[in-house]
């Protein structure tokens, strides 16, 4: 393993952003693959699977270093600053590093933190990047593939996870790293999982799993692995949403993950001061929570829960 | 008279709610009356647009007789934001201008955003004044899409002011309140001036005078035109310069804002605190018109220091 400073920003009072990188395998040795963590400082379980990994492939690669086919380069995350200080966004001016790509090097300063990134990155075979939901939920871990037409979707099996919710791109896509990596010509995939701000072990657990199996799969690494899901591909047309009708306290019946049947009372929201019981939210539908409103407190219309439909073929 | 246009229920006792005040013709016969919103507050932290607010309400007030349309005033479109200094939409944390046209099934900031077009459709013409951002200040000017430019220039030119900057066409900006207004044939400007969190009384008065010029010209007020400045407009020809900080420090301009500069004039000092040291001087790169000045001292390397617009064509 080779621990490099892929590029450095200066700042006044504070320490220099520092943006690191892990290469494993031997440098430009083909196939590649570069894995990103957290662009949002509050991805606490993308933080913890990307530093895993670090720690897992460095042991493997201390045992036998001919288990590593291909190069990987690990980037932990490319905003130390803002976890520093519990914030999700760029400290200074609030803005979202991952709607700056593929950036600008004359630009303002996170146009330039995006475009030195991308430098780094946008030559591999590869490109995977952790993400935290960027919405008010907490989801189960899925693979999210942007569809521009190719069959990346179908190669996302390789992650071996219960689902890849495939998309079209739309025009906040277009200034996204996962998309500019497949402008790029990288096969490129986001590992999506958890809640904001918080560690689901478990969960991770499976994102690290997926990572390590897809690795294998594409023989950048030589390790055992287990088989795991074909995965189902999912589109916007498999889910079913399912609002709050009313703003109070969310009481929230089930979790994430869970499998639920048409009518299931699935959350209860109370008024906030009186206590009354203002709706009861009912699963419309059989299937699999698969995103859930992450906060007690609700606004009217705010997606509760998104579920994946269970349908039958004919 | 005082309406309110959208109102949703909050988690904890309070509602939300928008709210205009509409002036109209004493006289009500509407037929064929032209109507334009005043539209401000959609960024939380921008104040500025609220004395441009008070005082077309005040001169509205005291000149019932002159008014020949619809005049609706709605000072503040993110109203938890303009009341807590909180730039975007709170909680949700996203920017309110990125959400439009909304939609009345979606999440709150677009719920209000939905009900923003709902209640300004049918208007003739909108004016969404903003008030840069905390960091930067901006001489009083109107952004303009390439792609409306001749539709929009002349009637920009009404309100006479500093500045006309037509830029070229981002895709991210489809979804602000004057993109979508445009679409549904509400002429739309989007004045930019000041500074976030303060209000330049100067700049409010004179934008105030020109919005009256510019109602009195299409016909929806009844008043002498007061004489204003001159206006400089950023065309095809002429480029836009921006000045990036090469370097982390604080920024001490040497230049007050509104000002024409000369090539290699100074326009300040990134300075170390700590070391008692320049650390970079920076020059303009062209003559032209000084019109965006950074005003938060603090800086990263890129942050945005100067905008200079180069051949200034008056007009
Ligand atoms: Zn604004």
């Amino acid at each position: 393993m080779k621990e490099e400073i892929l590029f450095e920003i200066a700042s006044l009072s504070r320490e220099p952003l520092r943006v690191k990188g892990f290469r494993f395998g031997q440098k430009d040795s083909t196939p590649s693959c570069v894995i990103v963590g957290p662009i949002a400082g509050n991805g606490i379980n993308q933080l913890w699977i990307a530093s895993r990994l670090v720690n897992f492939l460095r042991q493997k690669e201390l045992e036998n270093p001919s288990l590593f086919k291909g190069e990987i380069l690990i980037i932990p995350t490319v905003n130390p600053y803002s976890f520093n200080m519990s914030k999700a966004f760029w400290p200074m001016d609030n803005t979202d590093i991952d709607v700056m790509f593929p950036g600008y090097e004359q630009g303002e300063t996170t146009q330039r933190i995006a475009a030195r990134l991308f430098e780094k990155t946008n030559n591999f075979d590869y490109a995977l990047l952790l993400e935290a939901r960027k919405d008010h939920s907490e989801c189960i871990p899925y693979v999210k593939v942007l569809d521009t037409g190719d069959d990346s979707a179908e190669e996302a099996r390789d992650f071996g996870l219960d689902f890849i919710h495939s998309r079209k791109p739309t025009t906040h896509d277009t200034v996204s790293l996962s998309y500019n990596w497949k402008i790029w010509n990288a096969k490129s995939f986001t590992l999506v999982s958890g809640k904001k701000g918080s560690l689901d072990k478990g969960d991770s657990r499976k994102v690290f799993d997926a990572i390590i199996r897809f690795l294998c799969k594409k023989e950048i690494i030589n390790l055992p692995i287990f088989e795991c899901s074909k995965g189902n591909i999912i589109t916007n047309e498999n889910i079913e949403v399912i609002k709050s009708g009313t703003a109070g306290l969310f009481d929230s019946l089930v979790p994430v993950g869970e499998h639920v049947i048409h009518g299931q009372p699935i959350a209860r929201v109370y008024h906030s001061l009186d206590g009354s019981l203002l709706q009861t939210i009912i699963a419309p539908c059989d299937g699999i929570i698969s995103c859930r409103y992450d906060y007690p407190l609700i606004f009217q219309n705010a997606i509760a829960f998104r579920i994946i439909r269970l349908e039958s073929k004919i | 008279m005082i309406e309110e246009v959208f109102r949703v229920n909050l988690p904890v006792e309070e509602q939300l709610t928008l709210k205009r005040n509409r002036f109209s013709p004493i006289d009500r016969d509407a037929a064929g009356q032209k109507r334009i919103s005043i539209v401000t507050g959609i960024h939380g932290d921008e104040i500025e647009g609220q004395y441009v607010c008070f005082l077309l309400a005040k001169w509205l007030n005291e000149n019932p007789d002159k008014i020949h349309g619809i005049i609706d005033i709605y000072p503040a479109m993110n109203p938890m934001g303009v009341d807590s200094i909180t730039r975007g939409f709170p909680f949700y944390d996203v920017d309110l201008n990125r959400v439009f046209p909304g939609s009345t099934t979606d999440f709150l900031p677009a719920q209000v955003a939905n009900g923003i077009v709902q209640a300004v459709k049918g208007s003739d013409y909108a004016i969404d004044i903003h008030a840069s951002n905390i960091f930067l200040k901006e001489l009083p000017q109107v952004r303009i899409s390439r792609s409306n430019a001749d539709e929009l220039v002349p009637l920009a030119k009404k309100i006479g002011i500093d500045f006309i900057w037509v830029h070229d066409a981002v895709t991210v900006l489809e979804s602000t309140f004057s993109h979508t207004m445009n679409t549904l044939g509400t002429k739309t400007l989007v004045v930019e001036m000041g500074v976030g969190m303060r209000i330049t009384k100067a700049y409010g008065q004179n934008l105030s005078e020109g919005i009256l010029n510019m109602m009195s010209q299409v016909g929806i007020i009844n008043r002498p035109l007061t004489p204003q400045g001159k206006t400089s407009i950023s065309t095809l020809n002429s480029q836009v310069h921006f000045i990036n900080s090469p370097s982390a420090g604080v920024f001490i301009p040497s230049l007050e804002h509104n000002v024409i500069v000369s090539k290699g004039e100074k326009l300040g000092e990134i300075i170390n605190p700590l070391l008692g040291e320049v650390k970079d001087v920076l020059l303009s790169p062209c003559d032209g018109l000084l019109f965006t000045i950074r005003e938060y001292p603090v800086v990263y390397e890129g942050s945005l220091i100067a905008r200079i617009l180069e051949d200034r064509k008056e007009i």
